[in-house]
């Protein structure tokens, strides 16, 4: 009965937690909103074909025609840089989703089932933390051959174990708790459990974990392309972009700049999204 | 250990003073809670007082604001005289030559109070008065040892070790021992003794009573055992929900409680004495002072409720009727017309004697048979469980009582398959449930439909991000692949253990904890058990709450012929619940019988330990003794 009186003043504690990062979650929101509006339809709505070279007019600086100018190649600079939205944001969604999906079921069964599946499970993790991952990566793409879709899919490999390692650390601390117990002695199979009881206490850690997965990804995929690692060259891409106008940066710094500060932007703006997130889910159920 | 002097509550010249003490959260949107509404009272020089209420009554914050300890965010307004000055108006500087030095305090968990990586010498040693903690070594040394000797340490080596090597009742020794090294003229207690086991809490009382003759210092005890404060307090005050109900000399309170409040919270507790058909009860729970503002507090739960009740804040005034000692503080305003009345009521309950069933039930649906159980810790090996054999009958209660660390649980957690016994043999209803793994998936789910579990903590034993009705739900569906009509079901369950169907939507956290634990109840009912095991289920609850669920348990028994194997640390709760009982102590089971038998005639020397260290049991039994014995 005296939680009548308590609840309007947890809703107002939270509401008040909102209202003084509103600005700021506003800010990111639209930030990430628009990334993924310039995603979705990339050079349908640019101004022009970002692929259309004009060399009569390289290097220009901005102006109504070529809002942040043009590049090496007298490509429109804003053009690629709503077209490079989509690699910006398509590589890093499936490596943040694939990676929460396996490391959430690998956390959940090295925490919840212990014993050699934890042991297994968790010694594979240490051997992925052990390896370099950039140079994992150079090494294995050298060998291979660059490739967009090949960096995105040796990333996945690398964050599993980040997001394993997480999941199991919560599971520990949930799987001894009497709820989990007074399920067990229902006779509730253990897929159960852990899907329907453990992962929803579990899942505020989760998600925030998978937005940090989704920015770091984010600079790590810009960073290849920038060593020409990453997607074929000529693709509009903010990494790319940024490598192949730095040799230009005193003649139109725009070029570098834009694609730089995008990036920038979109990871800081998912992270602090992700935390937003966690903040308000935590308090969702179990408001303590 | 009954309270030896009887004062009057106006003590004429008190060490502190409190008077018009109001304790305010300021809410985040503006505007503030309160948490304490109004106390007023006084602590005379040599004199014990009590603080006695339930959680939410606000005797924790009442003892913080006191020694200025409240945490960010609360404020305290009224006054606090000690020594001429009002304590409440001091700075953080100023409060540190009061705490400790003029009022030193000691907190109920000894587990944490004690800095873990501080040998207990030093962190006596650092407590000492300046000149002490100045001198030499050899002296200094000396005076530890002094300090350790007066609380009952006299192994010196106990100064050498780390808190977390020393037993509960050690820890809360030492942790007394540096309350007390500025030899403070007024000590605070809360809850000192409520973490610890029977024997041990009667061992810790008896110190600060003690400790309290030898130095004549002032002592608050703040506790929610009325038990506790009649064995140790001379006066008593009653809290509820913010703001004093009553004040009283304890003996006097006892034996004529003259506020509907403090009536109902005497008859909640289990009579150590014998056993009644059903425990008086208060309905509900204890509101939040501002939901109570503006009339009587205990004017929702109360039976003799008038509309006059409701009609401003009755003040905490002198009782003048016939019979009763001056000095008595009550806020019921109806007094003078019920006052009949609750003696009548108080007649009731003390005289509704319930005879247990004798003799066991033919069958045993449990039967363990020298169970052992090992645990590995490390290089370390801990027996739990050595050599313990135990029946169960269908449709019995039995109870287990013992310390902690007497393997109680770990028992419990045997049969419900959540541990597996190293050596013995564990059958229920015939199946060999030894190996909980080996068995049959038919065999498994026959042993889950037949015995099921509530545990002790109602707070951790809900999934908190799933609502009432959806964990109700699978316990139904788990069983009964094909069940229908689940949202019914799930309904009727919950009318069984007494709430509102619309409590399923709910999530557990808007539920107190004693509907946290009717809900844990009708979770084990959902398969229809044969045998439930209640592991402590009412220990984390309020005593008006615990005997609500200890009528329900009864209710439930006769209506459904349920059996239940009970563990609990409480005697006087196993001798209202239980007809059979075993004793345990260090894994093994050390005396069994029937209840009422074991009760009244002990035999091993650790039973009769235990039941002479129930609190104030000496003042609790005359009334009832003589009829529990023919």
């Amino acid at each position: 009965m005296s939680t009548a009186v308590a609840l309007p003043a947890e809703i107002t504690g939270a509401g008040r937690r909102r209202r003084r990062g509103s600005w700021l979650i506003s800010a990111c929101l639209v930030v990430v909103g628009v990334v993924v509006v310039m995603a979705v339809f990339g050079s349908a709505i640019a101004p022009q074909d970002p692929n259309a070279q004009n060399t009569f007019f390289i290097l220009a600086r901005p102006s109504g025609a070529h809002w942040l100018g043009t590049d090496s190649l007298g490509r429109d600079v804003f053009s690629r840089l709503i077209a490079g939205a989509r690699t910006a944001f398509l590589g890093p969604l499936v490596i943040a989703a694939s990676s929460m999906l396996l490391g959430n079921l690998l956390g959940l069964l090295a925490g919840y089932r212990g014993g050699r599946t934890d042991a297994l499970i968790m010694r594979w993790v240490d051997l992925m933390w052990a390896v370099p991952g950039l140079l994992l990566i150079i090494v294995v793409a050298g060998a291979l051959g660059s490739g967009y879709w090949l960096a995105v899919g040796l990333l996945i490999v690398l964050t599993v174990p980040f997001d394993t390692r997480v999941v199991r650390g919560v599971t520990l601390e949930q799987a001894p708790r009497p709820y989990v117990e007074a399920a067990r002695t229902l006779g509730v199979p253990d897929w159960r459990i852990m899907l329907f009881h453990i992962w929803p206490n579990v899942s505020p850690v989760a998600i925030a974990n998978a937005f940090l997965v989704f920015a770091g990804s984010l600079t790590s995929l810009a960073g290849l392309s920038f060593l020409g690692l990453g997607v074929a060259p000529g693709t509009p891409d903010w990494g790319l972009m940024l490598s192949e106008g730095l040799q230009d940066l005193f003649v139109n710094p725009i070029a570098v700049l834009a694609p730089g500060v995008m990036i920038v932007l979109t990871a800081t703006s998912m992270n602090l999204i992700g935390d937003w997130l966690q903040e308000r889910l935590s308090s969702k159920g179990a408001a303590r | 250990m009954t309270a030896s002097t009887t004062g009057t509550v106006s003590t004429a010249d008190p060490v502190l003073d409190v008077t018009g003490l109001r304790v305010t959260r300021a809410r985040p949107g503006g505007g503030a809670d309160t948490i304490v509404s109004s106390v007023s009272m006084s602590l005379g020089a040599g004199e014990t007082i009590g603080i006695v209420g339930e959680s939410g009554s606000g005797k924790s914050m009442t003892a913080k604001a006191i020694t200025g300890l409240l945490p960010p965010g609360l404020t305290a307004h009224g006054e606090v005289r000690y020594g001429g000055r009002n304590l409440l108006e001091l700075r953080e500087k100023q409060w540190r030559a009061v705490r400790g030095r003029e009022i030193g305090m000691i907190l109920q968990d000894p587990f944490t109070m004690l800095n873990p990586v501080v040998r207990c010498g030093q962190i006596i040693a650092e407590s000492l008065p300046g000149e002490a903690r100045r001198a030499g070594r050899a002296q200094r040394r000396a005076e530890v040892a002094r300090r350790l000797a007066e609380v009952g340490i006299r192994d010196e080596s106990v100064a050498h070790r780390y808190p977390f090597q020393l037993s509960g009742g050690m820890r809360q020794r030492v942790a007394i021992a540096a309350a007390l090294a500025r030899d403070p003229r007024v000590l605070i207690a809360d809850e000192p003794s409520t973490a610890l086991d029977v024997a041990t809490q009667r061992e810790i009382l008896a110190l600060i009573q003690q400790i309290q003759r030898a130095h004549g210092m002032s002592v608050i005890m703040i506790t929610h055992d009325l038990r506790v404060a009649f064995a140790v307090c001379e006066r008593v005050y009653v809290l509820y929900a913010g703001s004093l109900v009553e004040a009283a000399p304890a003996a006097e309170l006892r034996d004529e409680p003259l506020h509907p409040y403090s009536q109902g919270l005497l008859l909640s507790e289990p009579p150590a004495g014998h056993r009644v058909r059903e425990l008086a009860v208060i309905p509900g729970s204890v509101p939040s002072p501002d939901q109570v503002a503006g009339s009587c507090t205990f004017a929702p739960r109360c039976a003799w409720a008038a509309p006059q009740c409701r009609q401003g804040t009755p003040p905490l005034a002198e009782v003048e009727l016939p019979g009763v000692v001056p000095g008595r503080l009550s806020a019921c305003v109806r007094l003078p017309e019920i006052r009949a009345e609750m003696m009548l009521a108080r007649e009731r309950a003390g005289r509704e004697q319930h005879q247990a069933v004798a003799g066991r039930a033919e069958t045993a649906l449990i039967s363990v048979r020298d169970a052992r159980k090992v645990f590995q810790q490390g290089s370390r090996a801990v027996t739990a469980l050595d050599g313990v054999s135990l029946d169960v009958g269908d449709g019995e209660s039995v109870g287990i009582v013992g310390e902690s660390g007497s393997g109680k649980t770990t028992l419990a957690r045997l049969l419900i398959g959540l541990e597996r016994a190293t050596e013995g043999q564990v059958t229920i209803d015939g199946i060999p449930a030894t190996d909980w793994p080996a068995l049959s998936g038919g065999d498994r789910r026959r042993l889950r439909g037949t015995v099921q579990i509530v545990f002790q903590d109602p707070y951790s034993s809900l999934n908190p991000m799933r609502s009432i009705g959806w964990t109700l739900a699978e316990a139904i569906t788990t069983h009964d692949r094909r069940a229908r009509n689940v949202p019914a079901r799930v309904g009727d369950l919950l009318a069984s253990v007494g709430l509102p169907a619309s409590y399923a939507q709910r999530k557990p956290f808007a539920l107190s904890g004693g509907e946290r634990q009717r809900v844990a109840i009708a979770r084990a009912l959902a398969v229809r058990p044969r045998l439930l095991i209640c592991d402590e289920p009412v220990s984390a609850l309020d005593v008006s709450v615990q005997a609500q669920i200890l009528n329900l348990l009864t209710a439930l028994r006769a209506e459904r012929r349920i059996g239940y194997l009970f563990i609990t640390h409480d005697l006087s709760i196993v001798r209202q619940i239980t007809d059979y009982l075993y004793v345990m102590r260090h894994g093994r089971v050390v005396e069994s019988g029937p209840t009422e038998g074991v009760l009244t005639s002990p035999r091993d020397a650790y039973t009769i330990k235990l039941i002479e260290s129930v609190p104030g049991r000496q003042a609790l039994t005359p009334r009832s003794a003589t009829t529990s014995r023919e």
